[in-house]
């Protein structure tokens, strides 16, 4: 097994055994073309009753009832305009996005603790802290000679080994290793003469070869390999420099978003995961759930719009998430605790909009969901859980066969596949 | 190397077939204990558990102390054992019991089609059969694994220690006695040491990575509101200049404030350095202070004579703090003693300050960080899924209290969360008070592993755990475990938990072997009084820290699976990096810092609040900075050396500028200077690397004589020194080197350890 692994690495540009042509590749610096996957988390865990899936019964929630829920196309969703402060309002999202969107309700996070749900949402698999989350797995799978290919600004962003993470605080800061050949990043003022340079990469690349014939530990093997192409793919950076705005907004999603896009644009990136925390609202549910809601909205929102300005929104994939949504009663401090069951969003290429899939009862408890239709059916239907939509996600990337994939299964029997989901 | 030789036959003595020895087969210790008793039982049929009242109770191998856990596995053994034999209509109890039959409270613990529940009936079976399975000869662990020769690995030690190359007379004493210890024994006296013990362990606890200015966020209002800010009262008389006196200022705010968030890991650093028990770190009666921080505390006109220097904000001394006073007498600390019951680490301002409560927290997270740090066990680690969440704790009134699924880690985590009950502040409140109208009624009562915690003791509760957690077993495991952290960068292996993984028993028993030599060097950790420079000594000496390669190919797919996680092969940090390059060069980059404007944080450092992990593996933006620092250290180290007399020169002491290739003479000064680079850059001198090395020079040289219109002079940016002109280089040889050089700072044996 571990042999197909280190072919897979050799076949992703990460094993010293490159063959010619990708090695020739990755020299030229291709730049990756897209698809784009960019995924949002509430960290924290949100409040699904304020956004996606509304209740307004049961004193689940304060801010409305249900006979104030709206509706766009298929859509249902908490009305909040009247209780935010800043950022996008559902009303205003649904209103730009709703034809695009898909939600699916009903989801069994099985969990509701932090740190094994974020893990859950992320890669699909409860019980192993080695499996990749699905941006470093999509990252991995198709833009392996990408410098940055999996971009992440926080949540869980293990990498499974397959790829290495970039964490990229500001978009300064990519400016200034763009051109690392060169004096203070100036063109004009190169380290080293270009025959110089060019004998240092030649003098490298042999070193690499002769360092794969030789017998090495697993862990040698892979470090070398990782080492050698992070380098040379490094290169690509240059490109990224056009595309960083002079201006930096001051929103905490938008600053992480410039740095996202710059980087899909200049086709140095794969994936991004974007985050922004304090959804963990055991106090004071309504009053912080109505101040992040919005401020993640206008994050997503930002996010697209500037795809559309670049001219990338058009390869962009977009998933909604969070670790765990929030109890259906209020606590004594006003504030909702941790809940095991919740709601995802998508928007993307291929991704057929304005549906809505699964459900939650009165009680906010999971309702079984029919894998062959996707209606909800208490007698044939499952537990809608992390791994079949994860199995999806590989599916509609086309991912699923990629001996990564297979290096981390899933374990989600035929049956239980979730048919039709992207429409 | 004898000593070294004398340590690995120690820590070889007790492995997994001593266990089988002492009557716990090789099937019940590879198969049913790992895959199903400590994966589905052990939760709740432990004492303390939730089953702890069944007649099926076994006993956590990790609070055993025995070498290889094999009285608590023999016992286990034994209770499924019984369990299997006892029939109810014609079945084994311990199937019936495991697919939720017979009134089995965990309900349905095991498909009958699962793996678990085939190795289970496979284990009955035996029983019946009266045959259990004779153990594997499987070969030794290491068998074609290739060590580090002795000067490599005294290499790795200093510049992982110390950050510094081994001296000449250390390298001399290899192949005598005891020449590793006694490297060691030097070593561990040295202040680089403790530099870098800090910043392990910081790594680990991240205790300087508290939001805001310290002075405000870990000494409280309540407590020091007289005393926490003495630096803005400085009126720095001597210094007339305003300008200079506003910096002045800024200085001593800027060292009160570091000096206070570096406390606790001084408190480590003391314990070591002084050859104290580790255990201190939850027990010690007394927190490090300084000049600054004592009078931060009020304490300082009380200790002021015991400093060597009274305005050096970092010379730490251990002292006992006086019981806190409340601006109010209802918020006077209780002591029986009239001092803070300090306990280590564990009690410090600054540990309870980065990992704060909440009003519905309740002090868990807390609970969880003790367990985390002090015992080695993260209990949101592989959480166990449960079948219907949701409806669980929509059933009960305080779920953490009845659902069988909750009870299972609150009833251990709830009980230390209320130890804490009295560090009952929130965000920038500080940290000592007690809550109104007492502690929660809806959580298990304060205490620790089954044990209440008496009234009279709620004063010292911390001081309590402490006690508790020094005397038990996992907390010398986390210790040895915390130890490997800092000398490999990455986690001990857990257990597998894939039962159909193929390869399972493969990294099951890479898992065993590692967790073996822990246990062995725990339990000589423990015996030994608790010096933790032990600790180091062992992992050093261990094959774990020396395997360096495979002397065959492993061909089978599990033996590769088996070795997947071996040899140290780390990437090194950017403090790290920084460190090689004084220890190389003699001088720094200065650019790998995490502050504004560094690159740390883009090369995988953290800043100990929101980015907690290093990474591990080199992103592309990280192979810039890799390209970046190799060219930029080249240029600014190779015309400055060459700048020297020769004698004084660290990586050109064997030739000058004007020795071209071309003549066996100058050949031969040529490859021994690049025989010398290689050994002072990467550590490592193969003759092949020094030929193709060997052609990198000789090429430059040659393609640049092609070359018309050449300068004759090294680039302006690559002088000297600012104050001095490009240094002459007719020959190109000057850039050449730095070609060479920076060729070298790209390789793995530099950047990696």
């Amino acid at each position: 097994m571990r042999r197909d692994f280190i072919k897979c690495c050799t076949l992703a540009g990460l094993g010293l055994s490159i063959p010619r042509a990708l090695r020739s590749a990755s020299k030229e610096n291709v730049a990756y073309e897209g698809p784009y996957y960019v995924v949002f988390n509430a960290s924290g865990g949100w409040d699904t009753t304020y956004l996606m899936d509304p209740k307004g019964i049961n004193e689940i929630n304060r801010l409305y009832k249900e006979g104030d829920i709206l509706t766009h196309g298929r859509h249902k969703f908490a009305p909040n305009a009247k209780h935010i402060q800043g950022g996008m309002s559902n009303e205003d999202f649904y209103k730009e996005f709703g034809s695009e969107l898909l939600t699916l309700n009903g989801l069994d996070y099985s969990v509701n603790n932090h740190s094994p749900g974020a893990r859950y949402m992320a890669t699909g698999k409860l019980d192993s802290l080695a499996y990749p989350t699905f941006a470093a797995l999509v990252a991995a799978c198709k833009g392996p000679t990408c410098p940055i290919s999996f971009l992440t600004f926080g949540n869980y962003s293990n990498t499974g080994n397959v790829v290495a993470m970039s964490r990229v605080p500001y978009p300064q800061s990519l400016q200034r290793i763009a051109n690392a050949d060169y004096v203070e990043g100036n063109v004009r003022s190169p380290y080293h003469d270009d025959f110089a340079l060019d004998r240092i990469e030649r003098a490298l690349e042999e070193q690499n070869a002769a360092r794969a014939s030789q017998i090495r530990l697993p862990r040698q093997e892979r470090a070398q390999s990782m080492l050698y192409a992070a380098q040379v793919n490094s290169k690509a950076l240059q490109r990224v420099t056009p595309y960083i705005p002079k201006s930096i907004p001051k929103e905490r999603l938008s600053q992480q978003a410039e740095i996202a896009l710059a980087s899909f644009k200049a086709g140095v990136c794969v994936s991004a995961n974007l985050s922004i925390g304090q959804f963990d609202s055991h106090a004071n549910n309504d009053v912080d759930q109505m101040k992040l809601i919005p401020e993640f909205l206008a994050g997503i929102a930002y996010f697209i719009r500037r795809a559309e300005e670049i001219k990338i929104r058009d390869k962009l994939v977009v998933i909604i998430q969070s670790e765990m949504g929030r109890t259906p009663d209020y606590n004594k401090g006003n504030g909702k605790d941790h809940w095991s069951v919740g709601s995802i969003m998508f928007i993307g290429p291929g991704i057929k909009g304005d549906r809505l899939i699964g459900a939650t009862d009165e009680k906010q408890l999971h309702v079984p969901l029919n894998p062959q239709t996707l209606v909800t059916d208490k007698e044939k239907g499952i537990r809608v859980r992390p791994e079949h939509i994860h199995h999806a996600l590989r599916q509609f990337a086309g991912i699923a066969e990629h001996p990564f994939s297979k290096k981390f299964p899933l374990g989600v029997k035929e049956p239980e596949v979730l048919k039709g989901l992207w429409g | 190397m004898k000593q070294t030789f004398s340590i690995l036959s120690a820590l070889s003595l007790l492995t997994m077939p001593t266990i089988r020895a002492m009557g716990a087969d090789s099937f019940f210790t590879e198969e049913v204990w790992p895959k199903v008793g400590a994966h589905s039982c052990l939760k709740c049929h432990k004492d303390g558990g939730d089953a702890e009242d069944s007649k099926f109770v076994l006993q956590d191998p990790a609070r055993d102390a025995t070498p290889g856990r094999h009285v608590s596995l023999i016992h286990n053994r034994a209770a499924f054992s019984r369990m299997a034999k006892a029939v109810k209509d014609g079945e084994s109890r311990l199937l019936l019991k495991a697919a939720g039959k017979l009134d089995h409270e965990g309900e349905v613990v095991l498909k009958p089609d699962s793996t678990g529940y085939r190795i289970l009936d496979k284990f009955v079976r035996q029983l019946d059969s009266a045959q259990p399975q004779a153990a594997k000869d499987a070969p030794p662990f290491f068998d074609g694994i290739s060590m580090l020769d002795d000067q490599r690995l005294l290499r790795r030690v200093t510049l992982s220690l110390a950050g510094r190359l081994p001296s000449d007379a250390e390298l001399k004493s290899l192949g005598k006695p005891d020449a590793l210890t006694k490297v060691l024994d030097a070593v561990m006296k040295e202040d680089a040491f403790y530099d870098r013990l800090r910043e392990g362990f910081n790594d680990i606890f991240l205790t300087v990575g508290i939001d805001g200015n310290a002075d405000a966020t870990v000494l409280a209002y309540e407590h020091f509101e007289k005393t926490k800010l003495w630096y803005q009262k400085w009126e720095f008389k001597e210094i007339t200049d305003p300008k200079e006196r506003q910096q002045a200022k800024y200085r001593i705010a800027r060292e009160y404030r570091e000096a206070l968030l570096g406390e606790p890991m001084k408190l480590i650093e003391h314990i070591v350095r002084s050859d104290r028990p580790f255990t201190e770190i939850v027990t010690a009666d007394y927190a490090m202070m300084t000049p600054y921080t004592s009078r931060g505390y009020g304490m300082f006109d009380e200790i002021k004579d015991r400093f060597k220097e009274v305005n050096d904000p970092f010379e730490y001394i251990p002292v006992r703090l006086k019981a806190l006073k409340g601006r109010s007498r209802q918020t006077d600390q209780d002591s029986e003693t009239g001092f803070y019951p300090h306990a280590g680490v564990l009690g410090s301002f600054q540990y309870l300050t980065r990992y704060p409560t909440t009003e519905t927290n309740r002090n868990r997270l807390r609970a969880r960080m003790f367990y985390q740090h002090f015992l080695g066990v993260d209990v949101l680690e592989l959480a166990a899924r449960v079948s219907d969440a949701a409806a669980a704790t929509a059933k009960y009134k305080v779920p953490t209290m009845e659902a069988a699924e909750c009870v299972v880690c609150h009833k251990t985590l709830d009980p230390v969360a209320g130890l804490f009950q009295d560090y009952w502040k929130f965000a920038a409140e500080g940290v000592y008070g007690k809550r109104k109208g007492g502690w929660f009624t809806d959580m298990f009562g304060a205490g620790y592993e089954g044990e209440d915690l008496a009234p009279q003791e709620r004063w010292r509760s911390l001081q309590w755990l402490g006690e508790r957690t020094a005397k038990d077993p996992r907390f010398a495991v986390a210790m040895v475990e915390h130890v490997y952290y800092i000398v490999t960068g990455r986690k001990v292996l857990l257990p597998p938990k894939d039962l159909d993984d193929p390869l399972f028993t493969a990294h099951h028993r890479a898992q065993q072997e590692q967790r073996a030599l822990i246990e062995t060097i725990a339990t000589r950790f423990a015996k030994n009084g608790f010096n933790l420079k032990n600790v180091f000594k062992d992992w050093i000496a261990s094959d774990f820290y020396r395997a360096d390669g495979l002397t065959s190919i492993a061909i089978n797919p599990a033996r590769e699976a088996e070795l997947d996680d071996l040899c140290l092969v780390r990437m090194l940090a950017p403090e790290q990096v920084e460190r090689k390059l004084v220890a190389i060069f003699g001088k720094g980059w200065g650019r790998l810092h995490s502050n504004d404007g560094g690159l740390g944080m883009l090369y995988g450092g953290i800043d100990s609040k929101e980015v907690t992990e290093r990474a591990a593996d080199p992103s592309g933006a990280m192979g810039a900075i890799q390209r970046l620092l190799s060219n930029d250290v080249a240029c600014k180290a190779t015309a400055l050396d060459f700048s020297r007399p020769i004698a004084e020169r660290l990586l050109f002491p064997h030739v000058e500028t004007d020795v071209v290739p071309g003549t066996t003479e100058s050949d031969a000064k040529i490859r021994r200077t690049i025989g010398h680079l290689h050994q002072r850059i990467l550590g490592r001198v193969e003759a092949s690397e020094i030929e193709r090395t060997f052609q990198l020079f000789s090429g430059i040289v040659a393609d640049a004589n092609e070359r018309k219109g050449l300068e004759k002079q090294e680039s302006y940016y690559c002088r000297p020194a600012p104050d001095q002109n490009p240094s002459p280089d007719p020959h190109y040889t000057l850039r050449a080197w730095r070609g060479v050089v920076t060729y070298l700072l790209r390789q793995h044996d530099f950047l990696y350890e």
